[in-house]
């Protein structure tokens, strides 16, 4: 017993002692929870800027117009003679889309023919591609309906008959969890889980790189340090993944209980597989550009922003390894979408899974670096 | 300097630790992130049907959504609740609700809902399982509309065009495939050769230019301070502007990512990129010569800067001080110039602008690790 009390001493000490590991461990986080979240805080896309080219210049063109400019997602920002001059106000970036309506547009209606529209979306981001084409298609189509419901009118028709018959179902939309479709309450809580990740390898890391022989035996010195780590982020952990995203004003379902039972394997996880990373690259500094370097891979493996769908069958069981993988899934399920530990038991087995294999490479790079003398000193 | 450029050619092969950062580590994370998004755009993702009706119709229903490329109908729920708890367990990332009555309520006009539910915390995936099904229930409705203006006797050519008095002709500007995937891991590469060409640079001069190191001697050989750390810093350009190159060749021959612009533009801005994140990593450690405080600035600026680049959520969009600091980050000119000249074939006028910045950027970022060099020159003279 006293042999993991000075093992857990010993590895606080070498958390606490140590300026750039406290640096790592402390200020990083505080330095990385403003800058991280600070593209996303305006959270929504509103009134994305397009270019008319209205050719027709009639009173249902212009009627047309005003119905996509009052909507939510895109403004008629610009007015522009011909597609080649809107195409230049895209490639500069003053705006994101083109509605084209042709000339003849308003004599097509009346006539009771087709009259169509064009509209040229900037595809080159996906974002945006997507507010465009949703701010455009549903003043069109609510035009669109009322022009045919207006021609079955006046051809006689009682007007609930012809609602019915111009749109017999109505289609509704239900986004279940993040309703408002913000981008921070989309990323953050994710990103969140890989920073707590990417701060602790290497600030835990560090301190075995820089770990003088460590006395008793191997089991308990490892124990020890398993202590010192649920100890430092006992208070660490429901900072990062409960406080702060409220203070951020994510929403939030789950109950801090099973963040802390999924946070405790994640914890033992992360902190085991440091050990392990800090026996293979052995130089802090190695270790340190390694670690910043597989971030940003590590947070697209983890099959949260980019769907595990898409991921191929070998790189996914590979990102398996990763605790961040298994951990963000998990705990965004609980924290966003409000699931109970049972229904992402299986994250929290395969965390514990984890814990376990990487305990016992850990345990064997103890006995490897350290391969006799302080065996005989067990159970003092 | 050219006897600092071999020398450290020579250290690079000579010690695995720097050989390992860069040349192993960029290689193995641009194959890891190549490997990710070569699949392209995902498909088959499964959503589960509400089916309350259990009518031709809804039967007919399904089969559409099954059919849309997006999604694939993996399990019936018998109940609303039971579609969303297996939208919470991860089974299905949507459901589609047909409620009962449906056929029957359509026929009467009583206008029945369907409901599509989509796990929008997951917003990509989301938006494009709520795409598939809203496409897929489009064309159902529309194809009742038209069965329902064919049994009233009209034409169905007539009845075609009736159905829809204003068409709108979708295009995707740019990018006609919406191969985004592609264009995604296109600007990912320089994002994280950004991070470890900033590191390794900041390693390699700690190397010489740390503490209980002895710069006098690499000063001596190149003839001065400055030649010195040109002659550490140039062989490492030409590394990663190999890798840079090689990526691309994949990218933009292998993958057939478009290339429709200059070359000569992309290359001129490929060198500014790369020398001014060497830069970042100079500045950081001749700021501080410690490589563990270094690391930390580093890590600082280019660890976030993929946010900042407003590839997920627009530039335009940000606040103007998270729009100044993407500005000063090397990556966000470069991944616009990259997206400008392979794309959207962005005329030179507008797109040499990037480049211009991120001569800029260079420069500055030189002037900064040259004063700093000068003020060291003394101290380092002394030592000689």
């Amino acid at each position: 017993m006293s042999e993991i009390l000075t093992a857990l001493r010993t590895e606080l000490r070498g958390i606490f002692a140590d300026r750039q590991v406290r640096l790592i461990i402390l200020a990083a986080l505080v330095i990385y929870a403003l800058i991280y979240p600070f593209p996303y805080r305006a959270e929504l896309l509103r009134d994305v800027p397009v270019v008319l080219v209205d050719l027709d210049r009639t009173t249902s063109s212009a009627e047309l117009a005003r119905r996509v400019t009052a909507s939510e997602a895109v403004t008629l920002r610009h007015d522009a003679p011909d597609m080649i001059t809107a195409t230049r106000l895209v490639q500069e970036r003053r705006a994101y889309g083109v509605l084209v309506i042709p000339e003849g547009f308003e004599r097509a209606l009346l006539r009771g023919a087709q009259s169509p529209v064009a509209l040229y979306a900037d595809a080159s981001y996906f974002l945006m591609y997507q507010r465009v084409m949703q701010g455009a298609a549903i003043p069109l189509r609510q035009m669109g309906a009322e022009v045919e419901m207006g021609r079955l009118i006046a051809q006689g028709t009682a007007p609930d008959v012809s609602l019915a018959k111009v749109s017999p179902v109505a289609q509704i939309e239900v986004p279940l969890f993040n309703p408002a479709a913000g981008y921070a309450t989309y990323v953050l809580p994710a990103a969140f889980v890989l920073i707590l990740q990417q701060t602790m390898l290497m600030g835990l890391a560090l301190v075995a790189t820089r770990r003088g022989s460590g006395l008793g035996h191997p089991v308990w010195r490892i124990l020890g340090r398993m202590g010192a780590w649920v100890m430092l982020y006992a208070a660490l952990l429901p900072l990062y993944l409960i406080i702060l995203p409220a203070l951020y004003g994510l929403p939030n379902l789950g109950s801090p209980g099973a963040v802390l039972m999924l946070g405790l394997p994640f914890v033992l996880a992360t902190g085991l597989l440091a050990q392990c990373v800090a026996a293979l690259f052995r130089r802090g500094e190695v270790v340190q550009v390694v670690l910043l370097a597989v971030g940003l891979p590590f947070f697209f493996l983890s099959g949260f922003a980019w769907p595990v769908e898409a991921i191929p069958a070998h790189l996914n069981w590979i990102a398996q390894i990763i605790p961040s993988t298994a951990a963000i899934d998990g705990l965004v399920r609980v924290s966003q979408m409000g699931a109970t530990l049972p229904e992402i038991g299986h994250r929290l087995w395969h965390l514990w899974g984890l814990v376990g294999a990487f305990a016992v490479v850990a345990l064997w790079l103890e006995v490897k670096a350290r391969p006799a003398g302080n065996a005989d000193h067990h159970g003092a | 300097m050219l006897a600092v450029m071999l020398r450290e050619f020579r250290m690079i092969l000579r010690r695995p630790a720097l050989l390992g950062l860069v040349v192993v580590l960029p290689v193995v994370m641009l194959l890891t992130l190549t490997g990710i998004f070569r699949a392209g755009i995902p498909t088959g993702m499964a959503v589960t049907v509400v089916d309350l009706d259990r009518s031709d119709l809804s039967r007919s229903i399904t089969r559409m959504l099954d059919a849309a490329p997006e999604i694939t109908v993996r399990e019936q729920a018998l109940s609303l609740s039971d579609a969303r708890a297996q939208i919470v367990t991860g089974h299905v990332r949507g459901a589609v609700y047909l409620p009962q009555g449906l056929e029957r309520d359509i026929l009467r006009g009583a206008r029945p809902e369907i409901v599509i539910f989509y796990d929008n915390q997951h917003m990509s995936a989301g938006s494009m399982v709520a795409r598939g099904a809203r496409g897929a229930i489009d064309t159902a409705v529309a194809g009742l509309r038209l069965s329902i203006r064919q049994g009233q006797g009209e034409a169905s050519v007539q009845a075609m065009v009736s159905i829809q008095p204003i068409p709108l002709q979708a295009h995707a500007l740019f990018n006609p495939a919406f191969d985004y995937v592609h264009f995604l891991l296109a600007a990912l590469v320089p994002t994280v050769l950004q991070i470890i060409a900033a590191a390794a640079t900041a390693y390699a001069i700690s190397l010489d230019f740390g503490p209980g190191r002895h710069p006098q001697v690499l000063a001596r050989m190149a003839d001065g301070v400055l030649p010195a750390m040109l002659g550490k810093i140039l062989p490492y350009t030409v590394i990663f502007l190999l890798i840079l190159g090689l990526s691309d060749m994949a990218l933009y021959g292998w993958l057939g990512v478009p290339l429709r612009g200059s070359l000569l533009l992309m290359a001129t801005g490929a060198v500014l990129f790369v020398l001014s994140t060497q830069l970042i990593g100079a500045a950081a450690f001749v700021l501080t010569r410690d490589m563990g405080r270094a690391a930390s600035i580093i890590a600082v600026i280019t660890a976030p800067a993929f946010g900042f680049m407003g590839l997920g959520f627009p530039r335009e969009a940000m606040s103007q001080l998270a729009q100044a600091w993407g500005a000063v980050i090397p990556g966000t000119w470069y991944v616009q110039l990259r997206i400008d000249q392979s794309l959207r074939e962005t005329p030179l006028d507008i797109s040499v602008w990037s480049v211009v910045w991120l001569g800029c950027i260079a420069a500055g970022l030189g002037a900064l690790v040259m004063l700093r060099l000068l003020r060291l020159r003394r101290e380092i003279e002394a030592k000689a």
